[in-house]
């Protein structure tokens, strides 16, 4: 099929489809990294204070530092937060997003505010909330989101819209570190507009202007036009309603679904776009859904069509929609829940502990040039003499600069006696 | 001084007479004789005028049936009727077997391909196996006829390009003279003025300083011939350097022109021919990939599609005229309908993930970089 030909080549196929196992391991890697730089903090800050007091007292340091290594040791161990907490915290901030994109005037379009939350999930594939705090890269995401859906607005008028008023510059900080972890794939496919696509053609087919898929040329348009009027209704409607109505109320549904589930699930990297959509307008309206699939790829699945040439793909599509319908079913809104609403506060507590202990940014800026070509080390290095000469340079009076080696070395020598 | 062609055919023949008319020089001081490269009788120009006026006719020598035209006769070259052939034959042979030592792969097979023409030359002049050799001939002529049209375009441009420069080195050689010759004026001259200088001086000046004053102006004179010299040199290096560079510009020109001209090769006639690489001609570019731009698999796209709130785009004249079309917003929608439907990730990424580990393995690793780096930092900032 051409379209699904068409579909890979996209960076959201290429580079953020994972299997449900991969997915997992993904975020249990991501996990334990991120614990064990943790970890080798706490004990840092541990050993640091620990020798100051003993050179500085050295006396009563017995008793209390044994204390503090116990606590500390504890600590240690069960504070990390677990895989389940992370995507727990990470799906909280998702929902965030979605309210904080509502609370501008004009509120931000939904493609915007999906965008965010698939950066955000993205983000917090390879990076932990240890690391960076989700509620700093959520709005940064946002911002990032409205530039690439196309949606301007200027940061000082996002920046004013945010509760708290945070300074635009504390918002734009993390831009780049996101821009990298999203291995600068801006291009995320949403569901939304295949589902206007489906809803017109299947008006189209009620209004008698359905024209046969292309490989079922015998369908002819009255005979779609029928099979139209003539499905069941279903579940929980009266037989009533006009089949125009019906298409409404699936259309608006189905958009209800991809608004909230299909954005807080982990639907986008375990299915494709058309599947999600498809999927939740299955949850919306099971026999419309069938339907429209029957036109496209040829009668019911049962035994007696299994000549059909795509019998095969048929059968399996239907496996992966249902899949799909359940996990999109299976999403509750997390704020209804008191019991969510209390383990969120103890994680978040949790999280304030583990957050690095030199500034969030320092972590960010030193990140940039290690992780931004595959030869960290050698970059940063460089970055590093670039730095050394350009001050040099702003010293030295010399119209073009000393020679690069010769500076090298006044430099170290220069620094080797602390002022 | 060797005799013109003129007297040379007029020498000593008083009684030379027209094989044809029987018209003896004696007779008829003025008489020329013409031939014909067909079958080389020699007659006189009042029998041509006479027998081929009207069209062509048989050779009036006795037992000679060839068909003459008028237009064909002409001078006798050689005094030797055979060498007269020879060199017509030789000259048409050259024609059409008109290959260049550059095309040919070695030395050898050159050497040959020379030989071969030789070869065949003799047999037209003597007579032997004309017909194959006829037929060989024609046969290649008709299939190479690129390249020989092109080999003789080239020749053509050699000749005329050699003369081109012979004239233009007569030029240069011409300009050096004058240049020289103005020069030594030049030269002259200005010793000439010094001497009146250095005379006028002493004539005005004391006694004493006479000898200084001479000196001065030998210094002088010195001076400026040594200035002169070494300005001439200059602009004679730039010449030489100049003439240089167009020589080998032309040496270039040449060498491409001849590598151009390569044509068919005969590998059954010609031996040892270079084989001409022709470039693959390049597939029309194919900017979808292999994609058909316009195929689709799930749906059939309609020019309009019946919606509550695009219609009244449609009328929307404000919209229209910025270039939007709805036709783009359907055929997107449909495609972002079906786009991936068939896209199983289950299997998919599982399997790329099997074939690469690439895609799980390389967030890791940025990750690692990160913690690398965060837990140096406190370090440095110690």
């Amino acid at each position: 099929m051409i379209e699904d030909d068409i579909y890979r080549t996209s960076s959201q196929f290429r580079l953020w489809s994972f299997t449900e196992a991969s997915l997992q391991s993904l975020r249990a890697t991501t996990n334990a990294t991120a614990c064990e730089r943790v970890r080798s903090d706490i004990r840092k800050s541990r050993d640091a204070p620990q020798s100051a007091s003993s050179s500085a007292a050295g006396t009563p340091a017995a008793n209390p530092g044994s204390d503090v290594d116990s606590k500390a040791g504890e600590g240690s161990e069960d504070d990390c937060l677990t895989p389940a907490e992370e995507h727990q915290l990470v799906q909280y901030f998702c929902e965030q997003i979605i309210k904080l994109g509502e609370m501008y005037k004009p509120p931000l379009p939904t493609i915007v505010r999906a965008t965010a939350t698939q950066y955000l999930k993205r983000f917090y594939l390879t990076n932990s909330p240890m690391t960076y705090h989700p509620k700093n890269i959520m709005l940064c995401a946002l911002f990032l989101a409205t530039k690439t859906d196309n949606y301007y607005i200027s940061l000082n008028q996002f920046a004013a819209g945010v509760p708290n008023d945070p300074k635009p510059d504390e918002i734009i900080r993390f831009e780049f570190l996101i821009m990298q972890s999203l291995r600068f794939t801006f291009d995320v496919r949403h569901p939304f507009r295949g589902l206007e696509g489906g809803i017109m053609e299947l008006s189209a087919i009620l209004e008698g202007l359905g024209k046969p898929a292309p490989h079922f040329p015998s369908q002819s348009p009255d005979e779609l036009k029928r099979k139209l009027q003539s499905l069941s209704p279903p579940q929980g409607v009266q037989q009533g309603t006009s089949v125009q109505d019906r298409l409404a109320r699936a259309h608006h549904g189905t958009r209800e679904i991809l608004k909230t589930a299909a954005q807080m699930t982990d639907a986008y990297f375990l299915y494709t776009p058309s599947q999600i959509w498809l999927a939740a307008f299955m949850v919306a309206d099971r026999p419309l859904a069938d339907f429209y699939l029957d036109t496209k790829l040829g009668g019911p699945v049962d035994e007696n069509n299994k000549g059909n040439p795509f019998y095969e793909l048929r059968v399996k599509l239907l496996r992966t929609l249902t899949d799909c319908a359940n996990l999109l079913q299976s999403y509750t809104p997390p704020v209804s829940n008191q019991e969510q609403k209390n383990a969120l506060r103890r994680i978040q507590k949790k999280l304030s502990r583990l957050q690095p202990r030199d500034k969030p940014e320092a972590v960010g800026q030193k990140r940039i040039p290690a992780a931004a070509t595959d030869s960290g080390n050698s970059e940063s290095e460089m970055e590093r003499l670039a730095k050394k000469r350009k001050l040099d340079g702003a010293q030295a009076n010399d119209l073009f600069g000393g020679e690069l080696v010769m500076q090298r070395t006044k430099q170290t020598q220069g620094q080797q006696p602390p002022p | 001084m060797p005799p013109s062609r003129e007297s040379m055919q007029n020498r000593g023949d008083e009684d030379e007479v027209c094989p044809v008319c029987k018209s003896s020089r004696y007779l008829n001081p003025d008489m020329q004789f013409l031939i014909n490269p067909e079958c080389y009788h020699k007659m006189c120009e009042s029998c041509v005028d006479r027998i081929f006026s009207s069209g062509p006719a048989n050779c009036p020598v006795a037992g000679c049936h060839k068909t003459l035209r008028k237009n064909r006769f002409r001078r006798q070259t050689f005094e030797d009727i055979n060498v007269e052939r020879e060199v017509d034959i030789r000259r048409r042979v050259m024609q059409i077997l008109n290959r260049r030592e550059e095309e040919f792969d070695s030395k050898r097979a050159w050497d040959d391909f020379l030989e071969q023409r030789e070869e065949i030359i003799a047999n037209l002049v003597h007579g032997t196996d004309v017909a194959k050799t006829e037929a060989n001939l024609h046969s290649y002529a008709q299939a190479n006829m690129h390249s020989i049209r092109a080999n003789q375009a080239l020749e053509a441009q050699e000749a005329s390009s050699f003369q081109e420069r012979q004239t233009q080195e007569q030029e240069l050689a011409r300009l050096r003279r004058e240049v020289a010759r103005q020069e030594y004026e030049n030269e002259r001259r200005e010793m000439l003025a010094g001497r009146e200088d250095v005379l006028s001086r002493l004539a005005a000046g004391g006694p004493g300083d006479a000898a200084a004053i001479a000196r001065e102006g030998q210094k002088v004179l010195l001076k400026k011939s040594s200035a002169r010299r070494s300005e001439e040199e200059r602009i004679r290096q730039k010449q030489a350097a100049l003439r240089g560079s167009e020589n080998k510009k032309a040496g270039q020109a040449a060498l491409t022109t001849a590598d151009k001209a390569g044509g068919i090769g005969d590998p059954s006639f010609i031996k040892g021919l270079k084989r001409i690489k022709t470039p693959e001609p390049e597939k029309p570019y194919d900017p979808f990939g292999g994609l058909a731009p316009n195929k689709r698999d799930y749906y059939t796209l309609r020019d309009y599609y019946p919606s509550s709130y695009l219609d009244p785009l449609r009328q929307n004249v404000r919209a229209q005229a910025g270039g939007y079309d709805l036709q783009e917003y359907y055929s997107r929608t449909l495609l972002e309908a079906f786009a991936g439907l068939g896209c199983f990730i289950n299997e998919e990424v599982a399997q790329r993930d099997a074939t690469s580990s690439l895609g799980a393995t390389k967030p890791v690793s940025t990750e690692g970089a990160a913690m690398a780096a965060s837990s140096k930092s406190p370090a440095e900032s110690f």
